[in-house]
């Protein structure tokens, strides 16, 4: 859980009667998550099921999932962490400065009732999407609504959840925890795990051109990353294993083609909210599993002298 | 034409993997996916066990998996900090052995959480 104060989508059902979506669009992006979670349900502890329960929307747009929302709070764009921290501090019945709170784009009025509404929830939960955590202030962003969540259960039971949006992003958080100890950003070029998004994650190192190879696996940055980024993929050795030839592929020096995870290739994925479920697949494809060819990849770096003297030196010893 | 049922089949499209989805299949692709919504719909149908695209490409030409595995592990190895990204859309499995790879060639592993 790494320390998060969160629950499950089962005991959002059961038990949820305050929902906020924060920076998301549920209703085009994950569209039978009210149906099947948070809003619509009967849950055993919200009987009523959509009557029972009431939906905040914070966003900086009108979308389609605010026609959802019982309370629609526009704020203006890349004002998040004011937003959080202005909550945070009323949550305390810290003094806030009125202008000051308006330059959010909601008037201190409007933000001290979200307050008073989250503390008289029963079971509250924060929903927050990419809106909050890939804007200005990004991570911290999330370490906001994260404490928010955390703060507010001095008065009642509140937990935050964030929408992932890839099927297995949040497998791959749960296999780099146990495997390195960090869910991303992890580099291991000194034989052993170091954290430090900025300086280890993707973006950031290939704007900057730290990477001299690249091993790209169920993604497509040709299609989303910045251009920077993508120049320097086409520059160095770029190896791409995906079930189509893609973006990335076309600048690859190396492309192999994949069984598609969950349609063609069995194994296990993470639901947003950290439970495993198995894959089953309907088809058998003619392409061998990324599991298989990232480990023949692996066998074949293996029958050669590691990089690391350390580890070489273990070697001669054994 | 065989027509098979899988039940209880699980989408990977997007981070509420939903695991109550009902795929009819036809030969080598998905006819139908009972419960899936729009976007589950479109990725079940979109994707077959067809063969469309070649096994391999190296520097864009058609290659063996063989010859493709031996080169991108020579890039791996060759390399001082290769970055090895992704992983969102592939298995647990895969991503455990994908972490593996990585603390072997003393590359940085990272996922689209950090985007």
């Amino acid at each position: 859980m790494g320390g998060k104060v969160t629950c499950t989508l089962g005991e959002v059902k059961n038990r949820a009667d305050f929902i906020v979506y924060w920076g998301g669009n549920p209703a085009e992006c994950h569209p039978r998550h009210f149906t099947k979670y948070t809003l619509t349900q009967k849950g055993r502890f919200v009987p009523e099921g959509r009557k029972g329960r009431t939906m905040v929307l914070v966003d900086i747009r009108e979308t389609m999932s605010s026609k959802a929302a019982d309370l629609f709070l526009q704020i203006r764009p890349g004002k998040d962490f004011e937003v959080l921290t202005t909550l945070r501090a009323l949550v305390k019945n810290q003094q806030v400065d009125e202008r000051r709170a308006a330059e959010t784009g909601l008037t201190l009025a409007q933000l001290q009732d979200l307050v008073d509404r989250m503390k008289r929830a029963r079971f509250g939960v924060l929903f927050f999407g990419m809106g909050v955590s890939m804007t200005r202030g990004k991570h911290m962003n999330s370490a906001g609504i994260l404490a928010l969540a955390a703060e507010l259960n001095a008065f009642t039971k509140f937990v935050c959840m964030p929408m992932r949006g890839h099927g297995n992003v949040t497998g791959s958080d749960m296999v780099m925890r146990w495997t390195t100890g960090f869910p991303f950003g992890v580099s291991l070029t000194r034989g052993y795990p170091r954290f430090n998004p900025g300086e280890f994650s993707t973006v950031d190192l290939l704007v900057r051109g730290d990477n001299d190879a690249a091993l790209i696996l169920g993604a497509d940055p040709g299609a989303t990353m910045p251009q920077p980024g993508i120049d320097h993929l086409a520059r160095i050795p770029t190896i791409v294993l995906d079930p189509k030839v893609t973006h990335t592929s076309r600048l690859a020096r190396v492309h192999i083609t994949t069984a598609v995870t969950g349609i063609s290739a069995a194994g296990t994925a993470y639901r947003m909210d950290e439970i495993p479920l198995p894959l089953r697949p309907a088809l058998s494809s003619p392409y061998p599993t990324d599991q298989e060819v990232i480990r023949r990849i692996r066998q074949a770096v293996a029958a050669r002298p590691s990089w690391s003297p350390a580890s070489n030196a273990r070697m001669a010893i054994a | 034409m065989s027509l098979n049922v899988v039940k209880d089949a699980t989408c990977t499209f997007c981070g509420c993997v939903c695991d109550d989805i009902e795929l009819h299949t036809e030969g080598d692709r998905i006819v139908k996916a009972k419960n899936a919504c729009s976007l589950g719909d479109a990725w079940f149908k979109n994707h077959t066990a067809e063969r469309l695209f070649p096994d391999a490409l190296i520097d864009g030409k058609p290659a063996t998996l063989d010859s493709a595995v031996k080169a991108a592990a020579d890039f791996l190895y060759d390399a001082n900090m290769p970055l090895v990204y992704g992983l969102s859309n592939i298995t647990c499995e895969a991503q455990r052995e994908a972490v593996a790879l990585a603390e072997m060639i003393g590359g940085v592993v990272d996922s689209h959480t950090s985007l």
